[in-house]
């Protein structure tokens, strides 16, 4: 018989894709990473306790393969894609979109009422993706790993080699269009309904 | 490249800047008076406090979305 978890393992294909692509910056290398990550859960699948959730569990992982890979791949670098932190933190002229000349928010935030119970809903959670794909390339990697991956700033701005007030800048856009998004795509419409 | 001005002419912050050290307070801690400016402006400001809520609110979801078994 087959283990309903299979199944559930396929479900987080998404998630873990997302997460090497912020780690290895190459689409094909990440989905190998994630192709041998979920070929080893699914031979260990006995040893998984559910100590963990199951998405913390693939993670770790995958993580081994993403560093495996990473060793692999440094004697060739020259397939990276370039990072384009120039065009999103060279200047804050993005910053014009959401403030006026005079500093104030051009569009004001809103309150969002009780916006934990989002986290029951699936829609949510495909809203909050669609979300991070809208993210610039490096501004969305940068967020995941940080956010996501729960990386200090530092090793960040080591490993994109970017100075600490460039990635607080990315950041802080990626925050700004993530809120945003959001707010057009979830919470404003929810307010219309009620 | 031109610099904005960080506060209006009250010395109160805009919210330009005072956004911009709400998403810098999760990176470094913030300095006495970046705090001070900071607290002055929130206590005036709904907009930026519905801003620094949503900040929170990213981080709780960001948090579920690593672990997430759905």
């Amino acid at each position: 018989m087959t283990d309903p978890r299979f199944a559930q393992i396929e479900s987080h294909r998404p998630y873990l894709v997302r997460y090497a692509l912020s780690q290895l910056r190459d689409a094909q290398l990440a989905e190998e990473a994630v192709q041998e990550a979920l070929l080893s859960a699914l031979e260990s699948l006995s040893g998984f306790e559910g100590k963990s959730s199951l998405r913390t569990w693939l993670t770790s992982i995958l993580r081994f393969k993403v560093i495996d890979l990473q060793r692999r791949a440094v004697s060739d670098r020259t397939h990276l894609e370039p990072t384009d932190f120039a065009a999103e933190a060279g200047d804050d002229a993005w910053l014009d979109d959401l403030f006026d000349e005079t500093g104030h928010w051009r569009v004001a935030p809103q309150a969002w009422s009780n916006p934990e119970s989002a986290f029951e809903q699936r829609r949510f959670w495909e809203t909050f993706e669609s979300c991070l794909d809208k993210l610039p390339a490096a501004g969305g990697r940068v967020f995941f790993k940080r956010e996501i991956a729960g990386e200090e700033t530092e090793t960040i701005c080591k490993e994109e080699g970017i100075s600490a007030s460039n990635c607080w800048v990315i950041l802080h856009r990626a925050r700004l269009s993530l809120r945003a998004c959001l707010e057009m795509n979830w919470f404003g419409k929810e307010a219309d309904i009620r | 490249m031109e610099k904005r001005p960080i506060y209006d002419e009250d010395g109160d912050l805009y919210c330009r800047e005072a956004s911009r050290l709400l998403s810098l307070a999760r990176e470094r801690k913030l300095t006495a008076v970046e705090s001070k400016d900071l607290e002055r402006h929130l206590d005036i400001c709904f907009m930026c406090r519905n801003f620094d809520s949503q900040l929170k609110f990213l981080r709780a979801a960001t948090e579920r979305f690593r672990t997430s078994d759905t």
